[in-house]
């Protein structure tokens, strides 16, 4: 499950607000977090990853901040915004229902 | 609500700092791939290894990037500014064609916008009165007179009996002299009754209205005047009100001043129409004996009740007329009650030329549009293999498609401008040629309405014309184009037949056109032709009005009247001076009825009736009226002398069929007549028709003016000269001055513009329609000159070919003229066909020619062919040239 492309359709919108509700992070250290989280089964492309930022910038979930990384370089930081926040609770509660529904088939 | 904020804010930041976008966009890829690269190292690679694999796992940077940009929403607006730069270079290279389509486009969405305005002040734009629906005009009617002013007892039964009006009134014309304010004038004044006013829903801005006490005898010397008499004459002398004004040299109190924005409803006896000035309004007395109600002359309005229709209205009214009838049956007997609204009343005949006209300027859009069309098509045709090249490249269809559209947007907007200009100042000329008394033309302006219109229209004709070429490229086909070159590929097949498509209907719109063009002329020329009965030239006419007061009785009138003749015969220059009731074609229409023929029975409720008029001895020989019978009247037909008649021929052939009318006798006035109550006839005359287009003259007969027995005030002078008529007109001022210097003489015109203003609406009907069908050919005339021409630049090498295994200039012509005349054929044939289907609209603005004339359409159809012809000459000629080796060697 490394290509973008079989994630389930907004479930990387989904892995993205999730990681970026702990703390502001840069588009490098999100797919780190998303990899090293998933124990390397989530591996986000950069083809994936930065039209996503830019997408979930464009429809105000969360913006965006110039400033120094770790290592000192100037990076651009993403943060939740409160509608972000909200979003995120929202897609966290259709995970839960349609895992729970692929569950129940696949348990039957 | 922030979340709405930080969208607008993130796109109105990447349309205006895109630079600064960009570079942070890159900054981020760039921060990306260093960490990749550090990591990368750190797992032990040596750098220059590091890079390679940390870019390689940035494959297509480009298309990440692209894929970031796109989530900016902004594309739409970017590829619109590079579409319309494109546009403009593409159009910038062939300023020819570019000028063509715009001037095109800018002349039809002139014109109609310009017609829209005219349609938009006359028939759109509300009447000045509040809740003008509910407002409606009251006619009577009977089987000799379809509308009909009503009787001034009849209206105050009506006015006490009805249940469907809010406020009823009554209205008629009666001039007057102002004096002592200035120089004497005449001003146009109406008679009201006490309510007219309510009636339109207005009110004086200063002073009262009239109220119904005033419609007593007695009560009536108080005048309202109008808002510009009250400045030009009175200086707005705030404490007007409760002064005296003289009127035909009487004193009236003035009560009250009417706003600027007052407008007259309209009349139609001694009309004037809706929105000319009325000056100064009088109460209307109603005195007499209420049982005679033989005469008709005030002009009904009222105020429908809220929810009221007028069928409903007019229902109640006829069964009150009925009640009426049997009340009086004399004189109310086989009456009826005519309800008109009031916006149809003033709108009137002008409707139907209008819509005519919108949909004649319609159909040249539409043939615009076409011709727009098919020159991108053209165009587009000429690109296909660039459009090919760019779809294999990758670029979307309907990016293309947008592109397409932009480009033809851009036309239209630059036409739109143009033809927006181009209204401004047509509909200043259209006002300025439009026939006398037109409904509204005070109201024609072009304004936000007008403006919105031209919008709607440049925008829809825009994508109308640009479908069809953005479509066709949208089925590019990759393969045939890349492989050929762009020349002579199946795709081209398909573009031609849409390409003949549009020049067909081209062709048959402006058959359309030319048709009812045509058809307008015809029945143009038969208007002049028509003989009218006088004979305009050389004649000046003059209205000239005696005051009340100082001229009581007939005798004095006459004895005027006598005066001024004898002076006006002696001037030198002057062939036969004349002094009548009223002059041709200037609607007069005052009807008397009710009089007795010797030896006659009227059918039942039906009595006998004529046209009234008075004339002097020489009126007739001044208009140059015929004399069919019997004598003009003489100077012994004298106050004192036998009653003398002169009659028309439409008179003799209703009443005395067959028969020698000289000698036969009419009575008047008396239901037992003594021998001297009897009228003879003296005289036949020729007939004249109340206006030219009508189809039959009304019977009429002419009292002496010494004779008459109503004292006409207001008469009409015609003097025939032997040179310019014009040059007479100093001196007839100077004799009236000499007989009575308070007079005014009004109304100076020759017989002759009088005669022009009669033809004026059918004259500007065929104007237009006929500027529009010329536009329409032209435009048709470029469509089949472009395929055509098109046609043949791809058969050159074939004509080559052909020249050079011998073929003959006139067997290539007659290749290329084949094509051609087949859509012209095709053409005519459908505009033919639609144009016999679209022309009973156009009926009753014909005289005198059957709306499928056959002399019409087949000139049409020949001169549409013609023209199709010679557009295909030019193109057919070049191909004759087609050079042999010029073809080989490019094959």
């Amino acid at each position: 499950m490394s290509k973008p492309s079989d994630l389930i359709q907004g479930t990387l919108d989904l892995l993205i607000l999730k990681t970026l509700s702990l703390e502001p992070k840069h588009g490098w250290a999100i797919a780190k977090r998303i990899q090293q989280v998933s124990e390397d089964v989530l591996q986000v492309t950069q083809g994936a990853l930065y039209p996503a930022l830019h997408r979930l910038e464009q429809q105000g979930w969360i913006r965006s901040q110039w400033r120094a990384s770790e290592t000192g370089r100037e990076a651009k930081f993403y943060f939740l915004t409160k509608a972000g926040r909200i979003q995120l609770q929202k897609e966290l509660a259709q995970w839960e229902r349609l895992s729970h529904a692929v569950g129940l088939i696949t348990m039957a | 609500m922030s979340r709405l904020l930080d969208i607008l804010r993130l796109r109105i930041r990447s349309l205006t700092r895109r630079d600064r976008v960009e570079q942070e966009l890159d900054r981020e890829m760039r921060f990306h791939l260093e960490q990749q690269i550090e990591e990368n190292i750190a797992r032990g690679m040596n750098p220059g290894e590091a890079r390679r694999a940390a870019v390689r796992g940035l494959d297509g940077i480009t298309r990440i990037e692209e894929e970031c940009r796109d989530m900016r929403r902004t594309n739409l607006i970017d590829d619109l500014l590079y579409d319309l730069r494109h546009a403009f270079r593409a159009l910038g290279n062939n300023p020819g064609f570019a000028l063509v389509m715009i001037l095109t486009l800018a002349l039809s969405i002139g014109a109609n916008t310009a017609i829209f305005s005219v349609v938009n002040g006359v028939l759109l734009r509300r009447l000045p009165y509040p809740e003008q629906d509910r407002l409606v005009r009251i006619f009577t009617t009977n089987a000799n007179y379809p509308k009909f002013p009503i009787n001034a007892w009849d209206f105050l039964d009506f006015r006490a009996r009805n249940r469907s009006f809010e406020n009823m009134a009554v209205m008629t014309r009666s001039d007057v002299q102002l004096s002592g304010a200035g120089e004497p004038v005449r001003l146009t004044a109406f008679a009201v009754s006490g309510a007219y006013f309510r009636v339109l829903g207005l009110s004086p801005e200063r002073g009262r209205d009239f109220d119904f006490r005033d419609e007593l005898p007695g009560n009536g010397h108080i005048a309202i005047i109008s808002d510009r008499i009250w400045h030009d004459r009175f200086h707005a002398d705030p404490n007007i009100i409760g002064k005296a004004v003289w009127l035909d040299q009487q004193s009236y109190t003035v009560v009250g001043v009417m706003p600027s924005e007052t407008k007259h409803p309209g009349n139609e006896y001694r009309a004037i129409p809706y929105g000319d000035s009325v000056d100064v309004w009088r109460p209307f007395t109603f005195q007499g004996n209420p049982n005679r109600r033989g005469s008709h002359f005030l002009e009904g309005i009222a105020r429908l009740k809220k929810g009221v229709s007028p069928e409903s209205a007019q229902g109640e009214m006829n069964s009150i007329m009925g009640q009426l009838g049997v009340e009086h049956p004399d004189n109310d007997a086989g009456w009826k009650v005519l309800i008109v609204p009031l916006y149809r009343e003033i709108v009137g005949s002008s409707e139907r030329m209008l819509l005519v006209l919108l949909g004649a300027v319609a159909l040249v859009l539409l043939i615009a549009c076409a011709n727009a069309a098919n020159l991108l098509l053209a165009r587009a045709t000429g690109r296909q293999r660039e459009i090919a090249m760019r779809l294999a490249l990758g670029a979307g269809r309907w990016r293309l498609i947008r592109q397409m559209l932009t480009e033809s947007l851009f036309l239209s907007v630059a036409g739109g401008l143009a033809g927006s200009l181009l209204a401004l100042a047509g509909v200043k000329v259209l006002v300025a040629l439009l026939p006398g008394g037109f409904p509204r033309a005070q109201d024609i302006h072009i304004n936000l309405g007008v403006f919105a219109f031209a919008l709607a229209v440049t925008i829809g004709s825009g994508v109308l014309f640009g479908l069809a070429p953005a479509l066709q490229s949208y089925r590019v086909d990759l393969q045939n184009n890349l492989r050929e070159g762009g020349r002579g590929s199946s795709g081209s097949a398909r573009h031609l037949r849409l390409r003949n498509a549009l020049v067909v209907s081209e062709l048959s719109l402006a058959c359309v056109l030319l048709a009812g063009a045509g058809l307008l002329l015809r029945s143009f020329v038969n208007l002049l032709l028509t003989d009218p009965g006088f004979h305009s030239d050389h004649v000046v006419t003059a209205i000239v009005s005696l005051p009340n007061d100082t001229y009581k009785n007939d005798v004095s009138v006459s004895r005027f009247y006598d005066q001024l003749v004898g002076r006006l015969s002696t001037l030198p220059g002057v062939r036969a001076a004349g002094i009548g009731s009223d002059l041709p074609w200037t609607g007069y229409d005052d009807n008397l009825g009710g009089f007795e023929i010797e030896g006659k029975v009227h059918p039942p409720n039906e009595e006998f009736h004529a046209r009234y008029h008075a004339a002097t001895p020489d009126y007739f020989r001044a208009l140059g009226i015929p004399l069919i019978r019997g004598r003009f009247f003489t100077a012994a037909d004298a106050a004192k002398t036998p009653s003398v008649l002169i009659i028309n021929q439409a008179m003799a052939d209703k009443y005395w069929p067959g028969e020698d009318v000289i000698g036969h006798r009419i009575n008047f006035f008396s239901d037992h007549p003594k021998e001297s109550d009897w009228t003879r006839i003296v005289g036949l005359v020729g007939d004249v028709k109340d206006t030219p287009e009508k189809g039959a003259a009304q019977p009429a007969f002419w009292w002496p003016v010494a004779q008459v027995p109503f004292p006409a005030q207001e008469a009409a002078i015609a003097i025939r000269s032997d040179s310019a008529p014009l040059l007479l007109v100093n001196s007839i001022r100077n004799s009236v001055r000499e007989l009575d210097p308070a007079l005014a003489l009004a109304n100076v015109r020759l017989m002759d513009q009088i005669a022009n203003a009669s033809v004026s609406a059918p004259r500007f009907t065929l104007f237009l329609v006929g500027l529009f069908a010329v536009l329409a050919i032209t435009l048709a005339a470029i469509g089949t000159y472009g395929v055509i021409s098109y046609s043949v630049n791809q058969r050159t090498q074939e004509f080559g070919v052909r020249v050079a295994l011998g073929a003959r200039p006139w067997d290539v012509l007659r290749l290329v003229f084949a094509q051609g005349l087949k859509l012209a054929l095709i053409g005519v044939a459908i505009g033919i066909g639609g144009a016999l289907a679209l022309a009973r609209l156009l009926r009753s603005m014909l005289y005198q020619v059957s709306a499928a004339d056959p002399l019409t359409f087949s000139a049409i159809a020949l001169f549409a062919f013609a023209i199709a012809t010679l557009a295909c000459y030019i193109p057919a000629r070049r191909a004759t040239h087609a050079d042999a080796m010029v073809a080989l060697r490019s094959e």
